[in-house]
């Protein structure tokens, strides 16, 4: 497995924000999305909502030093507070929202059950253990109430959650997407070519160059 | 708004260890620098070739701003430099912002920028110049800018050829032009015929020993197929979508056909026709520029987003290598007449 | 002053967001309808009243109903064309933004099952004025001309009643509707007119497949694509922006929503946003009208004809909702075969990392294709064919959340190796079929008894592979690897759990007993009865549909007008 790293020094997708590349609906999404604090809470209570943030943090982890993460647990509350739904659910599963409450609650239950704590308050080894026991299908504990734990799993914690932080602009600069594009959309489409407001990625040695024009992909 | 206040995850110190030194070297962009070259280059080129010889009292006293020599060689040669100016012009802002759009991803992507500017210094020079004499620096500004107008086009061919596809026309239409350098031979070649003119014998002039005028009436009708030919070529790539797209396949070829008839009179014939018909393409070479205009204002964005469409719209510096040719065209009519014009 | 031609291209759209609220109040009514083309104006609408019995009261807007509506208003009958979904303006209403264009999904309840239970919601339904159109990749191809006599000629499917040729001629008709951008010359099937607008400049995913073909030594072109290279009227050109699954917020696609339903509107068609069919009456074996939803309350259009066009899902939910006494098992039905032969095309995928950057976000995601497997029946060596029918190809171009999905459900990977495996995101590109599967009785739609926000019974989608589905899809996975790899994949991995498109719940044919509607779409039992949209295919091809199932609408619409007096 690779390392995370600064791949793309410097780079703020925000910094297009007033350019041609974002037209007025899209900075209203957005800003709707950026308004949601780290604590905006509508839909989960407070023990579904602890456990949630915990499972977040096992499935796409944050830096420490971040100083203004994603908010993951919200943005997830947020889809199902709001009612927006796949489409589509397994015949073996209920309806998301009741499929978010009672897989959490089985997810702690299990914590209690196995490491006789709460599933926030196990250390990630722990959390990561009963994640892939969920993931292989192997939790069958009452508080489940026939929803196989795999598909929980896959359907809702992989698909909502994965989804919740790369739909936020940090999530993007990290992997270096060009974000937004309308009505400006891109010319320079070949090989190892980019358009002046795309990130530019640091080269081995080269950091430097990279960040001077990800400086500059908002002018 | 909230805007996140770290910028990706880099750990702190990597940040802090890189600001200071770079953004002194950004504050000059890259395209300043090579703009500067660019003028250096062609503001050389023009005191290298000197002041303009003023033999005796220029003829024409009511035209101070053009000054025409009374020669029919110097004041054809002018018109010559002009068409080369034009032509020089155009490949200067058409290959910068083509060689731009792909980011000079290659050094010799610079050349015709620098070259171009060169040309276009010593055709303006010579377009001031009524002195029926040649100027070597001239001269060898453009041969060059033929050899280099050459070379680009093997090098285009060649990369058309290397791409996924090959000699498609996928790639003729998006990879690089192949067209496009030979404007820049276009524009050295009527320079050079400029200064050969001017030695020529105003009495009979000859090129390579046959008749200049009728040598380069056929040469510009040449010059006018080919560009046709590359606005065609472009034009079919836009599916001819506007019905004024089709003018520079047709106008052109009828005025070279009128190039080529003129060819074929006597010597001192008069020839309205055909100077009519350089007239037209020269005029829609300039009109063009304002159809182009049209097409960048109708992509998406108009031209508040000019930084794509003015790339990926049709080409504003491109029409003007029409007038450049015909303009070469007239020139071979003064020559044909025996009268400047 | 606005000059004709620059429709609101010059307009930055930036300078704000409508005040209405599409998605909760209907936009078409009081005589007006959006003019797509242009941000915040109108064009007139002609209106029928509820009791009016109009000549065709058409269900769903997309590329069969709005195709076909078009076309019978401008035959001069009165048409209603009925839409579940909102009445979007792209050019307002449309944001950069993977979660929030979900809006144009089709995202009401459905319930999966079966060996291999479907994904449903996002790239196989619309909810919207214009149907998939509206976020379709815009893939513009042709059937190949032995698959509509599948059975007859290569031992497989069914037959489809209509002859190749005769779909040669609508094809044409509909390129030249939607001035589909392709390749000067087209390498497969039988001679074609030239397309009307020259194909795109091919990002660097499709030169992987255009790498990966050569080096396979197979042919491969830069696709067929509903999206204009060159303007067209209001419309500007393609600005490569990427997000074309997720709606066009520039009219550079050529959706049903700003191609045939502008034409439609003008030609007299009335058209009703937020209005979901919830069932049709029929009397004496001929339908009278519809029941739909809006605006809070169920009301009851009277009509002369009814045309189902919901897609392969809601058209067989409608039919079998609309049971009645006359009609017990649903309408349509007494062959016993609505809701069933549901079929979805592979869409399986690898992928692979790349030295090279290579941004795929940039462009339509499908701008290079291999239609070899479609046309090569035999195959050889370690490739030789070993089941029925065939696939295409083409590059792929996933924004972030759909990447991150795919690399966590499909590949499994959640923590860092996510975040970590995401970073490379620039560096990735794929190669995804479409291939053809075969009918199977066994796949189906029926109702469940789950309710929907309209107390309508939710539909049960049953999905599982046949043999012959997997002897496919081994196929093309197996020949995708070598490829990419030899573009210079490294890494490569397999997504094998994908597909795309829905039909043949309603199938065409010969015969009352073996297909639900004739080869003019119109019902065997009801005779004021048509379907007309994917769910009329008997096979599938390995193809993307829209482009036939807009070509038999523009059929059907002649047929219907031939027809007329009987």
């Amino acid at each position: 497995m690779l390392p995370r790293k600064d791949l793309y020094p410097g780079y703020d997708v925000l910094a297009k924000r007033d350019g041609p590349s974002w037209n007025a609906k899209t900075r209203a999404v957005l800003d709707e999305r950026l308004g949601l604090g780290p604590q905006t809470r509508r839909f989960f209570d407070e023990a579904e909502w602890s456990t949630l943030t915990a499972l977040a943090e096992r499935i796409v982890p944050q830096p420490a030093d971040r100083s203004d993460p994603v908010p993951v647990a919200a943005l997830v509350d947020d889809k199902l507070a709001s009612g927006r739904q796949d489409g589509y659910r397994d015949a073996g599963m209920p309806d998301e929202r009741e499929a978010w409450r009672r897989g959490l609650r089985a997810l702690d239950a299990e914590a209690r059950a196995r490491f006789g704590a709460c599933f926030h308050d196990l250390n990630a080894w722990a959390q990561d253990e009963l994640l892939k026991l969920a993931e292989a299908g192997a939790l069958t504990d009452p508080a489940w109430d026939g929803m196989p734990s795999t598909l929980f799993f896959k359907h809702r914690v992989l698909g909502d959650v994965t989804k919740a932080y790369y739909a936020h602009p940090t999530a993007w600069n990290e992997i270096g997407w060009g974000g937004p594009a309308s009505p400006r959309g891109y010319v320079r489409m070949g090989f190892d070519r980019r358009d002046p407001w795309e990130a530019a990625e640091a080269k081995p040695d080269r950091e430097a160059e990279a960040f001077a024009e990800n400086l500059r992909v908002g002018d | 708004m909230p805007t996140p206040s770290d910028r990706g995850p880099g750990s702190g110190s990597v940040l802090k260890r890189r600001v200071a030194p770079v953004r002194v070297e950004a504050a000059i962009h890259p395209v300043v620098v090579l703009a500067a070259v660019a003028a250096a280059a062609g503001l050389l080129t023009w005191f290298a070739a000197g002041r303009s010889k003023r033999l005796g009292p220029a003829p024409s006293e009511g035209r101070r701003y053009a000054p025409r020599g009374s020669a029919v060689t110097a004041s054809a040669a002018q018109r010559l430099n002009h068409a080369s100016s034009m032509l020089a012009a155009s490949v200067l802002f058409d290959s910068g912002l083509e060689h731009y759009r792909g980011q000079f991803f290659n050094r010799v992507m610079y050349t015709p920028i620098i070259v171009s500017s060169i040309t276009f210094a010593s055709s303006l020079h010579g377009a001031g110049d009524t002195d029926p004499g040649s100027s070597r620096v001239r001269h060898a500004a453009q041969a060059l800018a033929g050899l280099t107008g050459l070379i680009g086009f093997g090098y285009h061919a060649y990369n058309v050829g290397k791409r996924e596809g090959g000699y498609s026309f996928q790639n003729l239409f998006y990879s690089a032009p192949i067209g496009a350098p030979m404007a820049l031979t276009l524009a050295g070649l009527l320079g050079v015929v400029a200064e050969r003119v001017r030695d020529a014998n105003p009495q009979a002039p000859r090129l390579g020993g046959l008749p200049a005028g009728r040598v380069l009436a056929l040469a510009t009708a040449g010059m006018l197929a080919g560009t046709t030919l590359e606005a065609g070529l472009l034009h079919f790539r836009g599916a001819f979508q506007n019905p004024a797209m089709f003018v520079p396949v047709t106008l052109p070829p009828l005025a070279a056909a009128l190039l080529v008839r003129a060819a074929g009179k006597p010597e001192g014939a008069s020839q309205v026709g055909a100077t009519w018909g350089m007239w037209a393409v020269s005029a829609m070479g300039i009109g063009g520029v304002a159809f182009h205009a049209y097409g960048v204002a109708r992509m998406m964005g108009g031209f508040d987003n000019w930084r794509q469409n003015l790339i990926d719209g049709p080409p504003l510096p491109a029409p003007p290598s029409f007038s450049g040719v015909a303009l070469g065209g007239l020139a071979a009519l003064e020559l044909l007449e025996h009268r400047p014009f | 002053m606005r000059i004709p031609g620059l429709g609101n291209a010059a307009d930055n759209p930036q300078h704000g967001t409508p005040g209405d609220d599409p998605e909760h109040h209907p936009r078409a009514r009081d005589g007006r309808a959006p003019n797509v083309m242009r941000i915040g104006e109108w064009v007139p609408m002609r209106q029928h009243r509820d009791e009016d019995e109009v000549d065709f009261a058409i269900v769903g807007t997309g590329a069969g109903g709005g195709t076909l509506a078009c076309r019978l208003a401008e035959y001069g009958f009165s048409v209603v064309a009925f839409d579940a979904g909102p009445y979007f303006r792209p050019l307002e209403d449309f944001a950069s933004d993977e979660s929030h264009q979900s809006k144009l999904y089709w995202t009401d309840e459905r319930i999966v099952d079966g060996e291999n239970p479907l994904q449903m919601g996002s790239n196989n339904s619309g909810k919207a004025v214009g149907g998939s159109t509206v976020h379709y990749a815009m893939v513009a191809l042709r059937f190949r001309p032995e698959w509509f006599k599948a059975r007859t000629l290569m031992g497989y499917g069914a037959d489809w009643p209509i002859d190749w040729r005769e779909m040669w001629h609508y094809y044409d008709q509909v390129e030249d509707d939607l001035k589909i951008s392709g390749p000067v010359s087209y390498p497969w099937g039988p001679h074609r007119r030239r397309y009307h607008r020259r194909a795109h400049e091919v990002n660097a995913a499709a030169k992987v497949l255009a790498r990966g073909a050569e080096a396979m030594g197979i042919d491969w072109t830069p696709t067929p694509l509903a999206t204009i290279s060159a303007p067209r009227g209001d419309a500007p050109p393609c600005v490569y922006r990427g997000f074309c699954t997720l709606g066009c917020s520039t009219n550079a696609k050529q959706s049903v929503l700003v191609t045939y339903l502008p034409r439609a509107l003008k030609a007299g068609a009335e058209i009703r946003d937020l209005a979901m069919v919830g069932r049709i009456e029929t009397r004496n074996g001929r339908a009278t009208g519809v029941h739909y939803h809006r605006e809070g309350r169920w009301r009851f259009q009277r009509a002369k004809n009814v045309v189902v066009a919901g897609y392969a899902i809601e058209t067989p939910r409608l039919l079998l909702m609309s049971a009645n006494q006359e009609f017990p098992d649903g309408l349509a039905n007494s062959s016993g075969l609505v809701g069933k032969n549901l079929m979805v095309q592979g869409n399986q995928a690898v992928w692979g990392v790349f030295d090279e950057e290579i941004r795929s976000y940039k462009g339509p995601p499908s701008l290079a294709i291999s239609e070899h497997w479609n046309y090569d029946d035999e195959g050889r060596g370690a490739f030789a064919k070993d089941f029925f029918g065939g696939y295409s190809y083409m590059s792929q171009g996933p924004l972030p959340q759909l990447w991150a999905n795919t690399q966590a459900s499909a590949r499994g990977l959640w923590g860092e190796a996510l975040v970590a495996e995401m970073q490379r995101y620039n560096h990735v590109a794929g190669l995804k079929v479409v291939s053809e599967y075969m009918p199977q009785e066994r796949n189906r739609v029926t109702l469940s008894d789950v309710e929907d926000q309209y107390g309508l019974p939710v539909a049960r989608i049953t999905y599982s592979w046949c043999d012959n589905d997997k002897a496919l899809n081994r196929h093309a996975l197996k020949f995708l690897r070598q490829a990419l790899e030899a573009a210079g994949g490294r890494e490569v991995w397999d997504q094998s759990d994908d597909t795309c498109h829905l039909n043949g719940t309603a199938r065409m044919g010969h015969d009352p007993r073996t297909s639900v509607v004739d080869a003019d779409c119109r019902s065997w039992d009801i005779p004021n009865l048509w379907i007309c949209d994917g769910s009329v295919f008997p096979t599938v091809g390995g193809v993307n549909p829209s482009l036939t199932v807009q070509a038999v609408a523009l059929r059907t619409a002649d047929r219907i007008f031939a027809t007329r007096a009987t």
